[in-house]
């Protein structure tokens, strides 16, 4: 196919200037966790799209192995806000201070 | 000799220490017989010492003190017969009043302590009378104004009489510059500071030099000799026992000016400006001590100002160039100033520690008969009655104001002899008003055996106060001066203007001590019942201290109070804290950053790969 | 251009249209699905650039197990939201920064001139990928399995619910 891989690049530069910004500028931590999904998957794209311009097949095991770090960190992300939503508290990520200097 | 002279300095020094160390162990009859046991063998090695002095001066060193870049300070001692003369009658006029502080101090607790100052004042006192080396002699100059202080502000108890003593100390000091500055010179020009060889090599100093450095210890010595303008000391130092004045402020520490001077005289010789300088401003201090004597109610405040007064004649003497007349008067002075402060001891313990003499009256003249007529003696002498020791002494330096050329001098024999005048009508006024006086307000009589035992030591000095004239008495009489006789290898001889100028002073003399007599007989009479004037500016020594305080102290004080409020703690603590604040905001503002949320966090590292990326972009396109 | 390019060139428009949407809504049940709709484009991707096993390992954990989960702890937990949009303002100044960022990207991405060559047409087999997986890169995956294992017992602890005992109340 024509497509360069600079061009494969600049999408996932783009998705994850995406993912950051969602990470950033939003409050709740849903929406937080989701933007570091996006981040990840542009990751996964720019590896993947490595592997095929060299032909090495070390980009697709570097998804897999990020894919599962992943899984990993949203699920405890997850397991955290419930955690933190039990007893009366928010899932915005504002009222969690009390690091607060 | 030399061992004589050890001893003699010993003996004061060591029963200094023993009294620090077991005075109070010992109890209190003890501690004062040991003291005046130190003083006795004092006065013994004194008496043998100057009887075996012919008219050359020993020499005696005993050592090297320190040395530094040619300059070498020895502890030597140059014994004259000006220095005999002046050794015997402290230790003399010390003894006695060592036996009569063991009866005065007899109620005081801290009698080791009087007594150890009283002995280390001696010590330092022989020190200044024999010292050849001019820094060792600035020892005992120092350590009498420090025994001063410490015997002023005895009763330290009350903080007037510390601050009595401290005024004492810091106006002293002030003459000291003088007399620092002074060494200074003397050192530069000579390269040593003895005094033995300063007077054979005085031809080499020119004019100038020498009227430098005779004004800087000119200085010195009106500081240590409570002299215009440095006198508003010695009223005040009256807060201290009654001993201690009739000892430091009347017979030794306030002569030591004087004996300096007497000391330097070859250095005066060739500065004449400052002889005439020296005359007159201690005939205007005689002036100012007797016209302030005469608005005083407290008894010693007189005899402070009468103190005053009388060591102004003794410059006057010392101005004109007469060592033996100085000296004369000191000794003289010595011997009727302790007599009478001593007797105003007696008459304070006798009321109860009521200074105020109108209050007192014919009740302490009945009740102590002997006190009166030592009273009398001491008060005759003082007051120039014909044929006592006063009146020979003073005559003496009246003469020699009248005598010497110039202008100043005649001008000094003028305030002199007004002076005198005024000294025998305040002399009276004190007598008629504190033995014959009936006042309205009178003060309760104790009666104590222990006034009475307090009289005995004090008869030698009354004996004294009367005949010691005749000691020196003028040529016009006839009998042989003996004083003059004995100086007279040592010092320069008077010139014959004096002799002849004597028998217009004697007479002279003679009209204003009997006036003066008259007119306090008039004024206070006991039939005219005195009273006191009220308080005025004599009363206050005409403002002078007013005016130091005024002038000097209270500017000082705002000073040091604006050196610690305003540059101490607002500008230097200020700055400090003003630091520690502003490091404290900024962290502060600091700290708000890291606001604990996670946004904030994010946004940071978002921000931070902005950065990063962008100059890895740039340093690489 | 070929067929696989148009494909790719279409897919990479609706993952980063579909990720401008999930960025922007306020409710996260829409944001979610938004998301999901994003890592679908991207399995899709993945296969395109040939590389299947990534692309279905991507349906099948990504937008199948993470995404769900997200549904259901947003179910379970009942997050509100309001309607609409997030108010533009609150995107301008990480909106800034990543401009910043995507510049400085572009332009590190511009800088090598082997990125122009088109890319090869290829496909890697799963067993091949699974292969040099595990010739190569076993560490990393007992690693990995070590840290799902660690993730799966701290997710455990985080969720038991408290004992009845006042002293031990959870934080807000």
């Amino acid at each position: 196919m024509n497509v360069p891989l600079s061009h494969v690049l600049a999408v996932a530069a783009a998705l994850f200037v995406i993912g950051g910004v969602c990470a950033v500028a939003r409050r709740s931590i849903i929406m937080i966790l989701v933007g570091v999904e996006f981040m990840l998957t542009a990751a996964c794209l720019a590896f993947v799209g490595a592997a095929l311009a060299w032909g090495n097949l070390d980009g697709q095991a570097a998804v897999i192995i990020v894919m599962g770090a992943a899984a990993a960190e949203a699920a405890l992300g997850l397991a955290l806000l419930v955690h933190g939503r039990r007893g009366g508290g928010t899932a915005n990520a504002d009222d969690y201070n009390r690091l607060a200097g | 000799m030399g061992e004589l002279l050890a001893i003699m300095l010993f003996f004061p020094l060591a029963g200094a220490g023993f009294q620090a160390v077991w005075g109070e162990r010992i109890g209190r009859r003890a501690s004062g017989l040991a003291a005046a046991g130190a003083i006795a063998g004092s006065l013994a090695a004194a008496v043998a010492a100057i009887w075996q002095l012919g008219v050359t001066p020993h020499q005696i060193s005993y050592g090297s003190w320190f040395a530094f870049d040619g300059l070498n300070v020895a502890f030597s001692l140059l014994y004259d017969r000006v220095a005999g003369l002046m050794t015997t009658t402290v230790t003399f006029v010390a003894l006695l009043i060592h036996l009569y502080s063991t009866l005065y101090m007899r109620e005081d607790k801290s009698f080791a302590r009087y007594f150890c100052y009283l002995n280390l004042f001696v010590f330092f006192m022989l020190v200044i009378a024999l010292a050849d080396d001019l820094i060792f002699l600035f020892m005992g100059w120092e350590g009498v104004g420090f025994c001063s202080f410490a015997l002023i502000g005895f009763w330290h108890g009350e903080l007037k009489n510390v601050d009595a003593g401290r005024k004492a100390f810091l106006m002293t000091r002030v003459g000291d510059l003088g007399y620092v500055a002074a060494l200074a010179l003397v050192v530069a020009a000579f390269g040593h500071a003895s005094i033995s060889d300063l007077t054979g090599r005085v031809g080499s100093l020119p004019t100038g030099m020498a009227t430098a450095i005779d004004f800087l210890f000119l200085f010195a010595a009106f500081g240590k000799s409570a002299q215009l303008p440095l006198s508003s000391w010695l009223p005040d130092a009256m807060a201290g026992p009654t001993p201690v004045s009739a000892l430091i402020h009347a017979a030794t520490m306030v002569t030591a000016g004087v004996y300096l001077l007497v000391r330097l005289e070859p250095l005066l010789a060739i500065a004449p400006d400052v002889g005439a300088t020296a005359s007159l401003i201690g005939a205007a201090t005689a002036l100012y001590g007797a016209a302030c004597a005469l608005g005083q109610r407290d008894v010693k405040r007189i005899l402070a100002y009468s103190t005053i007064s009388q060591v102004g004649y003794m410059f006057v003497a010392a101005g004109c160039g007469d060592v033996a007349g100085a000296m004369f008067h000191l000794q003289a002075h010595a011997f009727f100033k302790s007599l009478l402060f001593m007797v105003a001891g007696v008459m304070i313990q006798a009321f109860h520690e009521e200074h105020d003499m109108f209050r007192m009256g014919q009740r302490l003249r009945r009740g102590l008969p002997g006190l009166f007529i030592l009273f009398l003696c001491g008060a005759a002498a003082l007051a120039g009655l014909p044929l006592t020791s006063g009146y020979f002494s003073k005559g003496r330096t009246l003469a020699d104001a009248l005598a010497h050329p110039g202008s100043p001098f005649l001008l000094a024999f003028v305030l002199a002899a007004i002076a005198a005048f005024l000294t025998a009508l305040y002399v009276f006024r004190m007598l008629f008003v504190a033995f014959f006086s009936t006042p309205a307000d009178p003060a309760p009589l104790v009666a104590d055996v222990a006034l009475k035992k307090m009289e005995r030591p004090l008869w030698p000095l009354a004996l004294l106060a009367l005949i010691f004239g005749f000691y020196n008495t003028p040529e016009f009489f006839g009998l042989r001066p003996w004083l003059d006789a004995y100086l007279a290898g040592t010092v320069i001889p008077n010139p014959p203007e004096v002799e002849h100028a004597e028998r217009f002073v004697g007479v002279l003399d003679a009209f204003m001590a009997l006036g003066g007599l008259w007119l306090a007989w008039i004024f206070y009479k006991p039939a005219r019942r005195p009273t006191a004037a009220a308080a005025g500016i004599f009363t206050a020594g005409l403002g002078l201290d007013a005016l130091y305080r005024r002038a000097l102290a209270v500017p000082y004080f705002r000073m040091a109070a604006f050196l610690w409020r305003g540059v101490d703690e607002h500008v230097l603590n200020g700055a400090a804290m003003a630091t520690a604040s502003g490091v404290l905001g900024l962290s502060d503002t600091l700290r708000r950053v890291g606001s604990g949320r996670a946004s904030a966090s994010l946004l940071t590292l978002l921000a931070a790969a902005a950065v990063l990326l962008t100059w890895l972009a740039v340093s690489f396109t | 251009m070929t067929a696989l390019g148009l494909l790719f060139y279409l897919l990479s428009a609706v993952a980063l249209l579909a990720a401008v949407l999930a960025a922007s809504r306020r409710n996260p049940i829409h944001a979610v699905c938004c998301a999901m709709v994003v890592f679908l484009a991207v399995a899709g991707l993945f296969v395109v650039l040939g590389a299947p096993l990534p692309g279905v390992l991507e349906v099948v954990v990504y937008a199948g197990a993470i995404m769900v989960l997200f549904l259901f702890i947003i179910m379970l937990l009942d997050l509100k939201a309001e309607a609409g949009t997030v108010p533009m303002a609150r995107f301008l100044v990480p909106g800034v920064f990543a401009a910043a960022t995507l510049a400085a990207l572009f332009a590190l991405i511009g800088t090598d001139p082997s990125g122009r060559m088109p890319l090869p047409m290829a496909l890697a087999t799963p067993a091949a990928v699974g292969q040099m997986l595990f010739d190569n890169y076993w560490m990393a995956v007992e690693a990995v399995s070590i840290l799902l294992f660690a993730a799966l017992a701290a997710v455990l602890l985080l969720g038991r619910t408290p004992p009845a005992n006042a002293n031990k109340g959870s934080a807000a």
